[in-house]
């Protein structure tokens, strides 16, 4: 059924279709209206779960990571500040392959202090052995809520579904909300492999010893590329169901593009829009949205860019010291082809700033017309500012 | 360790999983502090010259257990009943929740428990040792006396008590008015004790002459005959008629022989006496004008009964002496000098002198004297100095070669004259003639010693009979060793009082009772200070699980196989009923 949701409610109509048993939640701006609707859903019986109120992001995770081990499907939510604060047992979740489903959204790290958009909070746990989506709008974040559970408890590793701070989190779209039949059917109840069982005691986690530390965390990774080639059939069966598909990379007019612009998050809903004026002046410029990115899809990026002169990547997070990190990932991607296309980077919007339509326009232009990429990153609309104001005194 | 695959989805799993227990790793031996339970001393109870159990008083409170706690009480003083109406409750003084919001409203809670057991009709179960061949009399059956028969009777002894006037209960039933004491309270603690088989002989005057026919067929003799005699003014016109004596309207009263009042009274004091001797005053309907030589501040008499006479009307003249009266149309003409501040000595209390010239009559139709009072009889106070004799807290101890001990305790001896001190005199008095009994003179000062609550002088009759309480630190628990985290602000309840218009027109109880959800909630406003209340936090904080529940379940313990000395547990008590210490190298396990 269509509605008008916002992003944050698209996501607790898809957990409460994917019957959670076990929601920990701790409240953070721009999260809290995911766990707000479904505090609600559970106090009137809408949705059948444990809800469980915690004092910190540390505790959310640490009740979900119990919850799990004892083979119930889980859920929470976080952005920013709290993620950083679950750091540690992000960590723990991967390594205990406890399929969790977390909603992040994406917000800007303080100080200062910042509540808006920027995807460095979701892109610095990258190392913990979380499958990660970046979704576009709602309608993508509902489908890929669900079939999150299908990716997570068919590989035993947790997932992050990332949505952008307030563009996504508190925007209002249509958005078609499937009944429970369906859901059911492309998600049934959750089979652990694995869990505490009174009948027959055992410890999980305990002490892995050098001889054997090694291949458990080589586990994880052959698990990571199982969770890529499961992708496009689960994707599969649920486009059998639903009639729709996101991918985990998807390519808008590529086969022909000599700059090809990558995105994630929101912001490619806007470049498409680019792409398509662009197209329309006779421009030959793709797009390619990057939806997975742990595991990060580098074959299908290879074949994707292999025919394009110039990439640009446009990144709404940092990393310093170094450059954009979609940037890097994909730099990483092509480095041992014999041939690939040089890598712009672009950095744009942190901390909420809006991305428009020109600042996008601009980097293909920037990227079109120049001969060799001649520095990591470019910052794009950087004010000028006087640094003395607010040196410490 | 071994590892779990499933044979239904094929994607790579691999963890950590073991069935062996994780006991086999005894984290104990990481140990280098080593937390246990060790419970302390509440600063209430080393306040209390009874040495009651509060903490533990009130924690049975809360818990809704009224007998135990009831119990608990009569364990050190057998006047609950009393005490709760009539203490100055030196404990709420020292009550660790003053530092945190107001004190708990201990003397409430125990006339609480007292009016409970007394309308239950509650028997209480009292520790009582075998007999012993050895036999005390006691003079006086005030309650210093009663309190030490008591006591001898639980250790064993049989006490018989010799009272002069026809009914025990010395001031308790002569002296403090029925507002503040209701008979039938005072004969139901009384009927307690000689439920334990004292026997009291009451109409028997006690001469010098019998006492050493007592010591023929006693071991032992206590003297508590108390402070009956009102001193005199020593002015002109002391023995005028409408003068009198103030303890002795206070007991004509108690008789039932109300005397008619008219006009004014002047009532000439400023202890517990003079304001109980105002009040009364003020009941048969006259003006009543209190005299005092010092300061309002220095007044002997209990703060809270000074605060009452005054809402009940009584005005206080303070600075001023009586120094003649005379007859004057069938009333008294008192003429009062006025005194003025010269210092303060160490306490604070004023030194007096007349100020000259700054003198006024008042006419008056009653005066009563209240200035203080002493022994009936001179032999009743204790020897200043002598061979063997023993000063102690409360007691006078002179032991006799050949025959009977003689103690004097009571108000003979006693610095504050209270119901509470009193209580503390007989109890230690029944404490030396037991030490006597058994080890000799000698043993006496350090077995007090090492009964006392806290640093003392208030001893525990259950740690000389070697209760659960003898197990415990005698180091007092102050506010900063408390985790207040853990308590919530709470006002302190008002005991509800009759009006003061109500007041007026009866001897009727001015205090009213309250009811068990009331001091259910008082109690739980306790915070139990240095002893274990389940309160559980130890356990649900220990992070090794080593904090196991006793098969009792009021009782934990640790495990130190697994404890690792971590001390959260310490930390988290919200009451210093735990210690960390240093581990011994030797003693680990």
């Amino acid at each position: 059924m269509q509605q008008v949701l916002e992003g944050s409610h698209a996501v607790a109509e898809a957990v409460r279709l994917a019957r959670a048993q076990v929601i920990s939640a701790y409240p953070i701006t721009p999260q809290t209206h995911i766990v707000e609707r479904l505090s609600e859903y559970c106090a009137d019986g809408t949705l059948d779960a444990r809800y469980l109120r915690v004092e910190s992001e540390h505790s959310a995770l640490a009740a979900l990571i119990g919850a799990a081990s004892s083979g119930v499907r889980t859920f929470t939510a976080t952005s920013s500040q709290g993620l950083a604060l679950m750091h540690e047992l992000l960590h723990w979740a991967s390594g205990a392959r406890l399929p969790i489903v977390m909603a992040e959204v994406n917000r800007a790290m303080a100080p200062g202090w910042n509540i808006w958009a920027d995807q460095t909070d979701s892109l610095a746990q990258r190392d913990t052995g979380w499958i990660q989506l970046y979704c576009e709008d709602g309608q993508e974040v509902l489908d890929t809520t669900i079939q999150a559970y299908r990716l997570a408890e068919w590989v035993n590793l947790p997932v992050m579904v990332i949505l952008d701070a307030f563009f996504l989190s508190h925007t209002y779209e249509p958005v078609d909300v499937p009944d429970q039949e369906a859901a059911d059917r492309f998600l049934p109840p959750y089979q652990p492999r694995f869990m505490l069982d009174l009948e027959n005691p055992c410890a999980f986690s305990q002490l892995a010893p050098p001889n054997i530390y090694m291949e458990m965390r080589y586990n994880i990774q052959t698990a990571m590329d199982e969770s890529l080639a499961y992708f496009d059939q689960m994707e599969t069966e649920f486009e059998g169901i639903f009639g729709r598909r996101h991918g985990a990379v998807e390519a808008i007019q590529c086969e022909d593009a000599e700059v090809i612009l990558i995105t994630s998050g929101t912001v490619t809903s806007t470049s498409r829009q680019v792409v398509a004026d662009l197209r329309h002046k006779g421009e030959k410029v793709g797009l390619l949205k990057i939806k997975l990115f742990r595991p990060f899809p580098v074959s299908r990026i290879r074949e994707l860019t292999g025919t394009a002169s110039k990439l640009a990547v446009i990144d709404r997070n940092f990393s310093f010291g170094a450059s954009g990190i979609f940037a890097q990932e994909i730099r990483a991607a092509l480095c041992n082809l014999p041939a690939h296309p040089p890598v712009y980077g672009y950095i744009v919007g942190l901390g909420g700033r809006d991305v428009t339509t020109e600042v996008i326009e601009n980097i293909y232009y920037l990227t079109k017309n120049s001969t060799a990429p001649q520095q990591e990153s470019v910052w794009m609309g950087l004010h000028e500012v006087n640094h003395a104001i607010g040196h410490p005194r | 360790m071994a590892t779990q695959k499933t044979q239904t989805n094929t994607a790579p799993l691999l963890i950590p999983c073991s069935y062996l227990t994780t006991e086999s790793n005894k984290t104990g031996s990481w140990r280098f502090l080593r937390p246990q339970y060790e419970e302390k001393t509440a600063p209430c109870s080393a306040a209390c010259p009874a040495g009651v159990d509060i903490p533990r008083v009130e924690m049975l409170t809360a818990q809704g257990l009224f007998k135990e706690a009831w119990e608990t009480i009569l364990a050190e003083n057998p006047f609950p009943g009393i005490c709760g109406r009539v203490c100055y409750h030196p404990c709420e003084q020292y009550c660790n929740r003053k530092e945190f919001d107001e004190p708990v409203a201990i003397h409430t809670l125990e006339r609480f428990l007292a009016d409970t057991a007394s309308r239950y009709e509650l028997k209480p179960t009292l520790e009582k040792l075998p007999a012993k061949r050895q036999k005390l009399a006691i003079i006086g059956s005030g309650p210093s006396g009663l309190a030490a028969a008591y006591f001898l009777a639980r250790l064993g002894y049989q006490a018989d008590i010799f009272e002069a006037l026809t009914e025990p209960g010395g001031v308790l039933r002569w002296g403090i008015p029925v507002y503040r004491l209701p008979v039938d309270i005072l004969e139901k603690e009384i009927v307690q004790i000689q439920e334990l088989g004292v026997r009291i002989r009451c109409g028997k005057f006690v001469s010098q002459q019998f006492i050493e026919e007592l010591k023929d067929t006693y071991d032992g003799i206590f003297l508590g005959c108390g402070h009956a005699q009102s001193l005199p003014l020593k002015i002109p016109g002391d023995d005028l008629h409408g003068v009198e004596d103030g303890l002795q309207f206070l007991g004509k009263i108690r008789r039932g022989q109300v005397p008619q009042l008219h006009g004014t009274a002047a009532v000439i004091g400023g202890g517990n006496t003079a304001i109980d001797t105002a009040r009364s005053a003020a009941r048969l309907g006259v003006k009543v004008l209190l005299i005092y030589r010092r300061r309002r501040q220095d007044m002997p008499a209990f703060d809270e009964e000074v605060e009452m006479a005054q809402e009940e009307g009584v005005e206080i003249w303070e600075l001023q002496t009586p120094v003649k009266i005379e007859p004057k149309d069938g009333d008294l003409l008192v003429t009062l000098q006025r005194m003025r501040t010269i210092e303060e000595d160490s306490q604070g209390r004023a030194r007096i002198q007349p100020e000259s010239n700054k003198r006024q009559e008042i006419r008056v139709q009653h005066l009563f004297k209240a200035i203080g009072a002493s022994a009936a009889e001179r032999w009743y106070d204790p020897p200043k100095k002598g061979r063997g004799v023993l000063r102690l807290s409360n007691c006078v101890l002179v032991p006799q070669s050949q025959s009977a001990a003689l103690v004097y305790g009571g108000d003979l001896v006693a610095n504050i004259k209270s119901v509470v001190h009193a209580v503390a005199s007989g109890k230690q008095a029944a404490v030396a003639f037991d030490t006597l009994f058994k080890d000799g003179v000698a043993s006496i000062e350090s077995t007090l010693q090492a009964e006392f609550v806290g640093e003392g002088p208030a001893i525990s009759m259950e740690i000389h009979m070697g209760g659960p309480r003898s197990q415990r630190n005698h180091r007092t628990v102050h506010y900063e060793d408390l985790n207040s985290d853990y308590f919530r602000f709470s006002p302190r309840i008002t005991e509800p009082r009759l009006l003061r218009e109500e007041r007026l027109q009866s001897f009727g109880e001015i205090n009213l009772k309250i009811g068990a959800s009331l001091a259910i909630r008082e109690a739980e406003r306790c915070f139990n200070c240095g002893i274990c209340n389940q309160c559980d936090n130890c356990r649900l904080f220990c992070p090794d699980i080593a904090v196991m529940r006793d098969d009792n379940p009021k009782g934990r313990h640790i495990n130190y196989d697994y404890c690792k000395g971590c001390g959260l547990c310490v930390v988290e008590c919200p009451r210093n009923a735990m210690t960390l210490g240093e581990e011994r190298l030797c003693n680990k396990s």
